[in-house]
């Protein structure tokens, strides 16, 4: 029997991902791996996220994650956003076990921010 | 509109409202639920129920009712034929012929045979989805046994030529099987007519209950196939078990409203598909994986760009299937659509629509405006193109 595989978090972000988009002039970087595709755009204000948007191409627990990544370093540290693991949202929302190679992906494209 | 639109008619149909009406008397004590193998009154009264069902399925087939084998649906149908009939007949030859774009049901079947030793050919489809008469012939051998081909594909809707196959497997003495779960009821089918051995169908593509099938037994010279159950003898030893009586009626009545309103369901499907088409027709990137000539109520679209998971979900509320419904858990490419040459990215982006009896054209129109917005929302969150 199948029963839903998405939690009640990732419909809410994967129907609305807000912050699905391109920021013109900042540091982007992607990545591509797992049967995912990721683009992450990072504007500054100083030493803190001013914005963080997302393009992808994935799964629904994928897009989830990019949208609740993006949601929730906005105006944080960037120290804090290099730090991202993960395995916080494969816990949060929650992500498969056999899905949690793709959240990796969105960890890489982190790293890559700003090397 | 929020409530769930159902456009997998092809994996199942709601039953018709004239057998949810008909089946709790034929369930209740003065009904039909004692053993029709039984001599007693109630026992004749539930065969002579099975009696009137048999001839009901018959007739939309051309055979007799003594032809028929009851069953639990088309899986168990597809596993009678395919291992009853290369089992029985081994001793002749262990040469069997398929292609890999029928249903699991039909495939493991296969799978099974060969790890039982048995020499399989696989024949590839046309770039139409269509069997190669041709290609047919030179794959049969003097040590062949059995064919097995489905006449209406239950993801692409695509009608084999069911005569032209079951002429060729005639002339070199080999036996024929047909799932027809697709088309029985919807398309005419005619065995006496055509040179079939074995046949497999079911009620509940045809708006009656799941649980019951049947199937078909030319019995010409040759034909035999050997049981895969062993218990009371019922109908010859073939399938013993007491036969369902109920289930049975209801089938037999599925069957006979089928064969009144084939003719309007098809015209009706034939509309819908076309309005479909026409309402998706301008969106970009789409590749059509169902034939012109194919069974009017399945349209099979992929676009490659897109995941089809996510496509799947994005389509909420309409109720379709990524693929065919027994492999919907799953997320791998379709082996269907790998075989007519899509490749893995346009296999997960494919989506099957299957309409019915009582689809409307309002989910038409809803469900063709759900996929071109669902498609426009995933293109337009991608990243450009691949890095």
């Amino acid at each position: 029997m199948v029963t839903d595989p998405y939690s009640a978090e990732v419909r809410r972000l994967f129907a609305a991902p807000a912050h699905a988009g391109t920021l013109p002039g900042a540091e982007t970087v992607r990545a591509v791996a797992q049967g995912v595709d990721v683009e992450l755009s990072l504007a500054r204000d100083g030493d803190r996220v001013s914005a963080l948007r997302f393009r992808a191409r994935g799964c629904p627990h994928f897009l989830a994650a990019a949208e609740a990544l993006c949601a929730g370093y906005e105006g944080r540290p960037v120290a804090e956003l290099r730090a991202f693991r993960a395995a916080e949202l494969v816990e949060r929302l929650p992500v498969p076990i056999d899905k949690t190679g793709r959240i990796l992906v969105l960890e890489d494209a982190v790293r890559s921010l700003g090397a | 509109m929020t409530a769930p639109v159902y456009l997998d008619y092809a994996a199942t149909t709601p039953v018709d409202a004239r057998i949810v009406d008909a089946l709790p008397g034929w369930l209740a004590a003065d009904g039909a639920f004692a053993n029709p193998s039984s001599t007693h009154i109630a026992g004749r009264q539930a065969a002579a129920l099975v009696a009137t069902a048999a001839e009901q399925v018959a007739s939309v087939l051309g055979c007799e009712p003594g032809q028929l084998v009851w069953t639990s649906g088309a899986t168990e149908s597809d596993n009678l034929a395919i291992l009853g009939a290369a089992r029985y007949r081994a001793v002749r030859g262990r040469h069997v012929v398929t292609m890999p774009t029928e249903h699991k049901a039909v495939t493991d079947a296969f799978r099974q045979l060969e790890r039982e030793g048995f020499d399989v050919t696989w024949l590839a489809p046309s770039p139409d989805g269509r069997l190669s008469l041709e290609a047919l012939r030179q794959a049969l051998r003097d040590d062949t046994q059995l064919v097995s081909i489905m006449h209406v594909n239950n993801e692409t809707g695509v009608v084999q030529d069911i005569p032209g196959i079951a002429s060729c497997c005639r002339d070199r003495g080999v036996l024929l099987h047909v799932d027809a779960a697709q088309s029985f009821g919807k398309l005419p089918i005619d065995v006496a007519a055509w040179p079939v051995d074995l046949l497999s169908i079911t009620a509940h593509k045809i708006y009656g209950p799941k649980g019951i099938g049947a199937l078909y037994v030319s019995g010409r010279p040759g034909s035999h196939i050997a049981p895969l159950f062993h218990g009371g003898g019922q109908q010859g030893g073939l399938r013993p078990g007491t036969l369902p009586a109920p289930l049975i009626a209801a089938f037999g009545l599925a069957a006979a409203i089928a064969a009144d309103s084939m003719h309007r369901d098809h015209d009706h499907l034939s509309r819908l598909r076309k309005r479909f088409r026409d309402a998706i027709r301008d969106i970009p990137g789409l590749r059509h994986n169902s034939p012109d000539a194919g069974f009017p109520g399945i349209v099979n679209v992929s676009a490659g760009d897109v995941d089809g998971e996510s496509l799947m979900l994005a389509l909420e509320p309409l109720c379709v299937a990524s693929g065919s419904a027994c492999n919907s858990a799953r997320h791998e490419p379709s082996g269907v659509l790998r075989a007519l040459g899509l490749d893995d990215a346009e296999a997960q982006g494919a989506i099957r629509f299957s309409f019915g009896r009582q689809t409307t054209d309002r989910e038409i129109d809803f469900a063709a405006a759900r996929y071109r917005a669902a498609l426009a929302k995933l293109r337009e969150i991608a990243p450009g193109d691949a890095a």
